[in-house]
């Protein structure tokens, strides 16, 4: 396996392109009018059951990867809820008028990342079999197509394109030739950012990926939460190809998936050039398997001994001349067989796949059984078999599959799509989707987007989320981390609202929306009911000194606990109407000459004592928690005096 | 690439200005253009535009395959940089008659149980070639001999009465020819008053007429067409039914269709996929998505000899339908009367009534021996003029109870009869006799509770319908669907 350290990614001619889907924060879905949530793991209110297969394209010709996900011949389960899908969800109901909030917010963002906006939305059908709409499409529409967005100082990359469109279902499961998946995610509006290939370094696409992650949210009104944001990965070298990587969840994996790539596919094309030299061609894989089950009839190997109890077959194929090669590794701990396997149980559903390049030992074949199946299958020791052991019409669709991907290796890497997998690697997902499998929406009508709406979305644009970082770290010496990392949480507009209102330190704020946010999450507390009126709000007290930074977190509390309340009911429940914090101090500084002796003496033991002196005096004032912090900080400050 | 020069351009669907200008510049529909509007370059094949659209956009089908609308004004430049043509087909399959098969007919209509893309309205057209039915749904070839005709190419909503005519001519035909059952490819809007018709116009009927459809295109992953004419199939060639039945979607799932009796079946859904139901009545059975059938009436009508079967179908369309409703002018009625319409069907409020104002143009009816048919609003349950004065006083006006009669029904047997008599007293004698299930002597207390569709374990109530339920297993020997 070439070793990555060593790679020059100019000369490997290293072409990499993201696409970022980020859902956007509407009150409703994008064709109809449920509520834009998700149910998490709650029990589904009603499920249904569906089958899909393959149609033609609008010019008519099939898609080639719908074709082979149909090949999977899978039923599909819905779990539906009754508050956030209906029957346009489940495909009974026609779609209603799109979204006009979300083509709204979809013409904010083509604006910022400076695409050629489209004149009129054309409604398309991204059609899937593999069950992840229900309609067997994704409704989608183009935005805009050329931008571009500043990378760094030094790079520009491409925009290529900006859909709007529907999110699919959340998968949930899979038993026997069943798949199932949510209804809750389907029907979110998201926008898709396609970048250009113009990526030429690993670390360069996870910097992409946080920029426009960044811009994103820098509007506001995007969704926040964990899996609103994910993006796919387009990699190739030069000899290469497109190599489509799905699920990336975190931007810390897209430099090693795309270096683990690369890998992948030198090693390919190492296998494709050691083919070559043993004068493999397509007709090299024309053999016929073999039924071989009689003689595994005693086997020890347990797993092939059961499904042959079961009436399953074991077919054997002699593949002339590819000794060793399938034994070779081109991903961390993945061999060419692990590729082929993989993928061929991926369309089949089959499990046993075993070559002559495994370890035979482990499956507890003996000497003599390994002698019968070469023998059977006429190998020598150039020769490599192929046994899959299953029911006989998936063993005959299980041999194609290994034969074409043989095939497909003497050109090299075949175009897929791939999962990433959490180690870094990636495995077989399906066929690359084409242009052929998308086809007009014929129950939608096309959407002309005015120049009004246009002049009134550029009027309100928001800045560049890293101009307004860039000017907040000069300004309010708000480290650049701190900054980023806001702007990530869709946080840096209302940053900026809180400057307007408050001309304290920065420091409280920063911490407040990074750590006391993050602290109240542990806790536990749904800080998704926290709007952002309620910080701003919070805020202007502060500014005025109607509250004390003290009581910040617990006022948050109250409000993740009650949404419904206002911030006037959380400082009534807690008695933080009638006294500022500030008339407490002074109360609280009073008395503290008093005490000086018994601090001395006990240190923070003596809390107890002027807690209660204190509270005589302003008990039902204000919440006695309060109390406790400034009294705290108060002694605290006494014993800094002191060591002094 | 066809040369440019040999390939005429025709700007298919555009318009006014637009349109000038593109044959102008020699651009027209598949030609490859390159849009340049200030900053803005747009790439891609022009596609035809639909009509009842704004006339200055250019439709683009960009190579990603999406495709966009692009405003062209003056400042704009088009430029052709190549030409790249459709070519909507599917892939031929080569069919061959296999002796062990029934041979099923597959009368066409119009419908979407195959259909394409119409460039000119944005919607779905209808597309209807053994090749492609096959291609579409290549598990029909394991099921049965199928053969194919189109009969028309029409939309459901365009069906007149003389088609029910032609379409039961066409079947006689098919069965004269040996087939063991015919399916109707139809239009789901008005497929229950075909399925209606030839119920009255078919005598000792001794195979099933099978009619189908798709409540979405076969252009989507999704269609419900393929399950449903997989089983019409089934039906058609195996089961052991000589009536007119619709076959839909049982549930929202592909897991079973339901059988319904043509005379009691009705569209209940504009667009769910178990939008057909049985009313008053429970269905006469349903089919699995491995084909097993299991029927849960007893009354079914069994195959006989196809010899013996004849087609009656002489009608008089003159007839109209009326809806009862509050502040409905009696104008309407006498409208009807006057225009020399032969019959009429009112749809009653609750058990049958019409407002006291429409009885001179009832009486007009009755002296013109004009029959005037009531079936009830509320769809389910039957007429009963016998409860309320107003109801008396209508029977006593001549109109016909047309008992727990589907309004489609109704609609149907009364163009039926007239063909056949005027005489007011055979017409009353005929509407209010059962011919072929639209009229029944009793209605379960199931027939109304269940059967729409959404009830919780829908599915097990359905095969405790019937204490005795005929069971039919053939789904083992005909196809199989999976391991």
């Amino acid at each position: 396996m070439p070793n990555a350290s060593e790679y020059d990614y100019k000369k490997l001619g290293l072409k990499c392109g993201i696409e970022i889907h980020q859902q956007l924060d509407t009150q409703t879905k994008l064709f109809c009018a449920c509520n834009n949530t998700l149910r998490g793991q709650n029990p589904p209110d009603y499920t249904l059951i569906r089958t899909f297969r393959p149609v033609l394209g609008e010019e008519g010709s099939f898609d080639p990867a719908m074709l082979v996900e149909f090949k999977k011949n899978n039923l599909v389960l819905y779990e539906g809820f009754t508050d956030c899908t209906c029957t346009y969800d489940i495909d009974e109901t026609p779609p209603f008028p799109c979204n006009t909030e979300a083509i709204d917010i979809a013409l904010e963002i083509g604006l910022l990342l400076n695409v050629s906006l489209v004149d009129e939305l054309h409604v398309c059908r991204k059609n899937y079999v593999d069950g992840s709409v229900p309609a067997g499409f994704q409704r989608t529409a183009i935005v805009g197509i050329n931008g571009d967005i500043p990378i760094s100082e030094h790079k520009n990359i491409g925009i290529e394109l900006l859909c709007l469109e529907e999110d699919s279902c959340r998968r949930s499961g899979e038993k026997e030739n069943m798949i199932q998946f949510r209804l809750d995610r389907l029907g979110i509006p998201l926008v898709e950012v396609t970048t250009a290939p113009d990526i030429n370094e690993p670390e360069e696409a996870r910097l992409a990926a946080l920029r426009i992650g960044i811009l994103l949210r820098s509007t506001g009104k995007v969704k926040k939460i964990l899996g609103a944001i994910r993006q796919d990965l387009n990699v190739s070298i030069k000899g290469g190809a497109r190599i489509e990587i799905k699920g990336v969840q975190k931007l810390d994996w897209i430099p090693i998936l795309i270096r683990n790539e690369v890998t992948r596919q030198l090693a390919l094309l190492d296998i494709r050039n050691e083919m070559l030299k043993r004068k493999l061609t397509p007709t090299s894989f024309t053999d016929n398997p073999l039924d071989i089950t009689e003689i595994f009839q005693e086997t020890k190997c347990k797993f092939v001994r059961n499904g042959v109890k079961k009436g399953k077959l074991v077919w054997g194929w002699r593949v002339p001349n590819m000794h060793a090669l399938w034994g070779e590794e081109i991903q961390e701990g993945r061999r060419f067989g692990t590729e082929i396997a993989s993928k061929m149980g991926s369309i089949t559903g089959l499990k046993g796949l075993i070559h002559s390049d495994e370890v035979l030992s482990k499956y507890q074949f003996s000497e003599s059984e390994i002698l019968d199946i070469k023998k059977s299958l006429k190998c020598d020791e150039k020769d490599l078999f192929v046994l899959i052991l299953g029911k006989p019409d998936r063993l005959f669709q299980a041999f194609e599959i290994v034969r074409d991907r043989l095939i497909k290796a003497l050109e090299g890497v075949p175009e897929e799509t791939r999962k990433a997998l959490e180690d870094g690697n990636t495995e077989f997902l399906r066929e690359l989707h084409g242009a052929k499998r998308l086809y007009p929406d014929t129950d939608s009508r096309e959407i002309p987007i005015s120049s009004e709406k246009l002049k009134q979305i550029q009027a309100n644009l928001p800045r560049y989320p890293w101009e307004v970082m860039k000017e907040f770290e000069k300004r309010y010496k708000i480290p650049h981390e701190s900054l980023e990392q806001l702007t990530l949480d869709g946080n840096l507009q209302l940053l900026e609202e809180i400057l307007k209102v408050y001309s304290g330190k920065p420091t409280i704020i920063v911490s407040t929306l990074l750590e006391t946010i993050k602290t109240l999450r542990r806790d536990g507390k749904e800080v998704e009911n926290l709007k952002d009126s309620h910080f701003v709000r919070i805020f202007e007290l502060l500014e005025k000194k109607l509250i004390a930074k003290e009581a910040i977190e617990e006022i948050l509390a109250y409000l993740c606990d009650q949404p419904q309340s206002t911030i006037k009911d959380a400082m009534q429940t807690m008695d933080i109407t009638s006294m500022s914090i500030e008339e407490l101090r002074k109360i609280v500084q009073s008395l503290m000459p008093s005490f000086v002796s018994l601090i001395r003496e006990r240190q923070m033991g003596a809390m107890g004592p002027i807690m209660g002196e204190v509270m005589k005096e302003v008990r039902g004032k204000i919440d006695g928690k309060i109390v406790s912090q400034v009294v705290k900080s108060e002694m605290t400050n006494l014993l800094k005096k002191e060591e002094e | 690439m066809p040369n440019k020069k040999n390939s005429v351009r025709e700007p298919t669907g555009y318009r006014s200005k637009l349109r000038e200008r593109l044959i102008r510049e020699k651009i027209g529909v598949w030609s490859v253009v390159k849009v340049v509007r200030g900053n803005s370059i747009y790439e891609g094949v022009v596609l035809p535009r639909s009509e009842h659209t704004a006339e200055d956009y250019l439709v683009v089908k960009v190579d990603t395959g999406y495709n966009i609308g692009v405003k062209i004004t003056d400042e704009c430049k088009i430029t052709e940089i190549g030409y790249q043509k459709g070519d909507y087909h599917l892939p031929e399959i080569d069919v061959k008659t296999k002796k062990e098969l029934p041979n099923v007919s597959l009368l066409g209509t119009g419908g979407t149980v195959a259909s394409r893309l119409d460039y000119r309205t944005g919607s779905v057209l209808p597309a209807f070639t053994p090749e492609e039915l096959f291609s579409a749904v290549p598990e029909l070839m394991n099921i049965c001999n199928l053969t194919p005709k189109k009969i028309y190419s029409i939309l459901s909503e365009n069906f007149k009465p003389e088609y029910w005519v032609k379409t039961a001519e066409a079947i006689l035909q098919e069965f004269h020819n040996g087939a063991s059952g015919v399916i109707i490819g139809h239009g789901t809007d008005t497929m229950a008053f075909t399925a209606s018709a030839l119920s009255f116009f078919f005598k000792d009927l001794a195979a099933p007429i099978v009619i189908v459809g798709s409540q979405r295109s076969s252009d989507r992953p999704s269609s419900d067409g393929p399950m449903n004419i997989i089983n019409a199939s089934t039906i058609a060639g195996y089961a052991d039914l000589a009536e007119v039945v619709v076959c839909m979607h049982g549930n929202t799932s592909d897991t079973y269709n339901l059988i319904h009796r043509g005379t009691r079946v009705r569209k209940m859904h504009s667009s769910r996929r178990d939008a057909f139901k049985t009313l008053s009545d429970i269905p006469l059975g349903m089919i699995d998505s491995k084909q097993n059938i299991m029927f849960f009436k007893t009354d079914i009508k069994q195959r006989g000899n196809t010899e013996d079967t004849y087609l009656d179908a002489k009608i008089d369309p003159k007839v109209a339908i009326l809806y009862s409703y509050p502040g409905c002018n009696p104008d309407i009625l006498n409208s009807i009367i006057d225009l020399g319409y032969h019959g009429v069907v009112i749809l009653g409020t609750g058990l049958g009534h019409v407002p006291s104002d429409f009885f001179p143009g009832l009486e007009r009816a009755q002296e013109q021996e004009i029959p005037v048919v009531i079936v009830v609003e509320p769809l389910f349950g039957y007429t009963n003029l016998r409860v309320y004065e107003t109801g008396r006083d209508m029977l006593a006006l001549g109109v016909i109870e047309g008992d727990n009669m589907l309004p489609s029904a109704a609609y149907a047997k009364l163009i039926w009869t007239l063909g056949h008599t005027r005489n007011i007293t055979e017409v009353k004698e005929i509407m209010t006799t059962n011919i072929a299930g639209e009229i029944t002597d009793r209605e379960l207390n199931s027939g109304y509770l269940i059967m729409q569709g959404i009830e919780e374990n829908i599915s097990e109530i359905t095969t405790t319908l019937d204490p005795n339920p005929k069971e039919h297993y053939w789904g083992e020997q005909v196809h199989k669907t999976e391991e």
